[in-house]
């Protein structure tokens, strides 16, 4: 065999079973040497956290002694704990914060699509919550927050609030903790929408308007119908973050006060890293796992159901 | 034909479009100057808690949580404190964040690109089974992250203390352990290698090249824009990164910067103008980065979201 025939041979032989090398054992080994570092830490760190936790949910655990089987125990306890209740009706009122964000995110998206001078300019400066910590953040409207700080000087000017810290009266710490949620994410969102308009071009807009078409009806029937796939990106997203919080709560609130703020997350936390009973925090966790996937599937179904109506 | 017709009644035509136009552009004017006002308004809204968080920094005394638009006096005061006046040294709080963000962004970023070529550009047994388990794995939920990873943090040792430097190298991997294997960093990457041709990949290999030298030579250079957006986006979250630090760290010395800003939040209570001076030192590098990576890291978040 000459080298070209060789290499025609090969070339005939990538034809037919498409993409790489052949497949050989020594190819087979080289393909999972590439792997191996990562395929091992996904397995340590991603795969068996998802296997131990479950198992965990069903034991008592303190990492000193083995774990010891209880069944559904740690589920009856969480049942029977008004702490957990509490803890899961703030995480689900925190979802009031989905359709907010959304909704401002796209209205925001559609200012900065405008063809406008220094638009560069305000896409950046939304973004910059979304890449600061939220140890930073939350630090930030801790002080903004204080008593006698701006977001009370902003309220007592608009005649509405004059008296002590947001985050200090427990009928108001959640909302004001999502206030930052919300003003931390938005930008995020935004960035997605932007690319979600930018996909749906400018000629079918165009078209429509000069069919007579009035803005909002473009808005209603050419925008957002293409804005869909990532309206339910999204929202399924924030939703399941919504339920998720935590970050903000730990660094604002603590999850006071009088519990105001204590969410099922932060439920968790404070059953493993302060009470060390790691099997019950499991089985908060993987029932937190749980409501978060039927969230995903409402979310999924209310989504698609929209398309069929339109 | 349109130039006959123009040329038929000239002034007529001529005048209404000229009016048309002129009343559009009006209209367009006064649209645009509202998405100002609004665009406006929104800026501030994002960015004042961070220009006011600045300037009350900067202030030597007075009222410390004051709305106000500028200084009532500028000095470093209490950044000098943050850096030099507290029981954990401010800039050992850089340094070890410094070495986390280097360690965790070169691991994950090395990681990720390795995994993915075979991934995009080869063939052996077991491939697909790999790539679906890699998705079902990136849905599934995992809230008992936290709890398990602290576990096998502690069942490796790595939260012994025996002797000074091996007890930092342990607690600095502890730290950035967790996050390496990144599966968005791995579809981002696939992706990435999957537009480079198959011809240039078959012909190196028909030369004779090895597999690891066609992915340093051929398939990283090709990748590069997306391996950036990446690198980006990984040391962004490394250096915003505080809770895993933070519940897992028992040496205050070794926490990255998010996490030790907390710590200095609590004990320093007393004086929050330093506390804000620490902030402001936190994110300083993060906007920077922003600031020059902005097209990169709108990519990589575009990417991981499509991809």
């Amino acid at each position: 065999m000459t080298t070209t025939q060789r290499r025609e041979s090969r070339r005939a032989q990538h034809a037919r079973g498409g993409r790489g090398a052949r497949v050989t054992v020594r190819n087979t080994l080289i393909a999972y040497a590439f792997m191996l570092p990562f395929l091992a830490l996904l397995v340590l760190y991603h795969t068996w956290p998802v296997l131990f936790g479950t198992y965990l949910a069903f034991t008592k655990y303190n990492i000193i002694s083995p774990p010891e089987w209880v069944g559904l125990e740690n589920f009856r306890t969480l049942a029977a704990d008004s702490q957990f209740w509490s803890g899961l009706k703030n995480s689900l009122k925190y979802i009031l914060v989905v359709p907010v964000i959304q909704i401002l995110a796209i209205a925001v998206a559609m200012l900065v699509n405008r063809p406008l001078r220094g638009i560069g300019f305000f896409r950046t400066a939304y973004y910059v919550p979304v890449v600061t910590s939220f140890a930073v953040v939350g630090l930030i409207w801790t002080w903004m927050y204080q008593q006698d700080g701006p977001v009370n000087a902003v309220l007592g000017a608009l005649g509405l609030h004059g008296g002590g810290s947001l985050l200090n009266n427990p009928l108001t710490a959640l909302y004001a903790v999502m206030f930052v949620t919300l003003w931390k994410g938005i930008g995020y969102y935004m960035v997605l929408y932007l690319a979600g308009l930018q996909a749906i071009g400018r000629e079918l807009e165009e078209a429509a308007v000069i069919d007579g078409a009035t803005r909002w009806q473009v808005f209603l029937n050419v925008t957002l119908p293409g804005l869909r796939p990532t309206i339910l990106v999204c929202s399924l997203l924030s939703t399941i973050s919504a339920i998720k919080v935590f970050e903000e709560i730990y660094v604002m609130t603590q999850g006071g006060p009088a519990g105001s703020t204590y969410t099922a997350l932060f439920y968790t936390y404070s059953r493993a890293f302060v009470d060390f009973q790691y099997g019950l925090a499991a089985a908060a966790g993987l029932l937190i796992a749980v409501i978060s996937i039927l969230f995903g599937l409402i979310n999924f179904k209310l989504t698609r159901g929209g398309k069929a109506d339109a | 034909m349109l130039k006959g017709a123009v040329s038929d009644q000239p002034s007529a035509v001529s005048k209404t479009a000229a009016d048309l136009r002129a009343r559009k552009r009006r209209k367009d004017r006064v649209a645009n100057l509202a998405a100002y006002v609004v665009l406006g308004v929104i800026a501030l809204i994002m960015l004042y808690p961070f220009y006011w968080t600045l300037i009350t920094s900067l202030e030597p005394t007075g009222n410390i949580y004051e709305a106000k638009l500028l200084p009532s006096g500028v000095s470093l005061k209490n950044y000098v404190e943050v850096l030099t006046g507290t029981t954990v040294p401010f800039w050992r709080l850089i340094l070890n964040s410094l070495i986390i963000c280097t360690a965790g962004v070169t691991l994950t970023v090395t990681l990720a690109a390795l995994a993915a070529y075979p991934l995009a550009k080869m063939r052996f047994p077991g491939r697909d089974l790999i790539f679906y388990s890699i998705l079902v794995l990136m849905v599934l939920p995992n809230e008992a992250g936290l709890i398990v990873n602290y576990i096998t943090t502690i069942k490796l040792g790595l939260l012994q203390q025996t002797n000074p430097v091996l007890d930092a190298v342990r607690q600095y991997a502890a730290v950035v352990l967790p996050g390496i294997a990144s599966i968005v960093g791995l579809f981002l990457l696939r992706q990435a290698y999957l537009g480079v041709p198959i011809e240039l990949i078959e012909a190196a290999r028909i030369d004779g090249a090895k597999e690891l030298t066609i992915w340093r030579r051929i398939m990283l250079p090709l990748a590069l824009p997306t391996i950036v957006a990446f690198g980006i986006l990984e040391f962004v979250a490394y250096w915003n990164s505080f809770l895993w630090a933070r519940i897992m760290l028992p040496d205050k010395n070794l926490m990255p910067l998010s996490a030790g800003l907390l710590e200095l939040s609590g004990t320093f209570s007393t004086n929050s103008r330093a506390v804000m001076a620490g902030a402001v030192i936190t994110v300083l590098p993060i906007l920077v980065i922003f600031a020059f990576g902005q097209r990169y890291f709108m990519k990589g978040i575009e990417g991981a979201v499509k991809g």
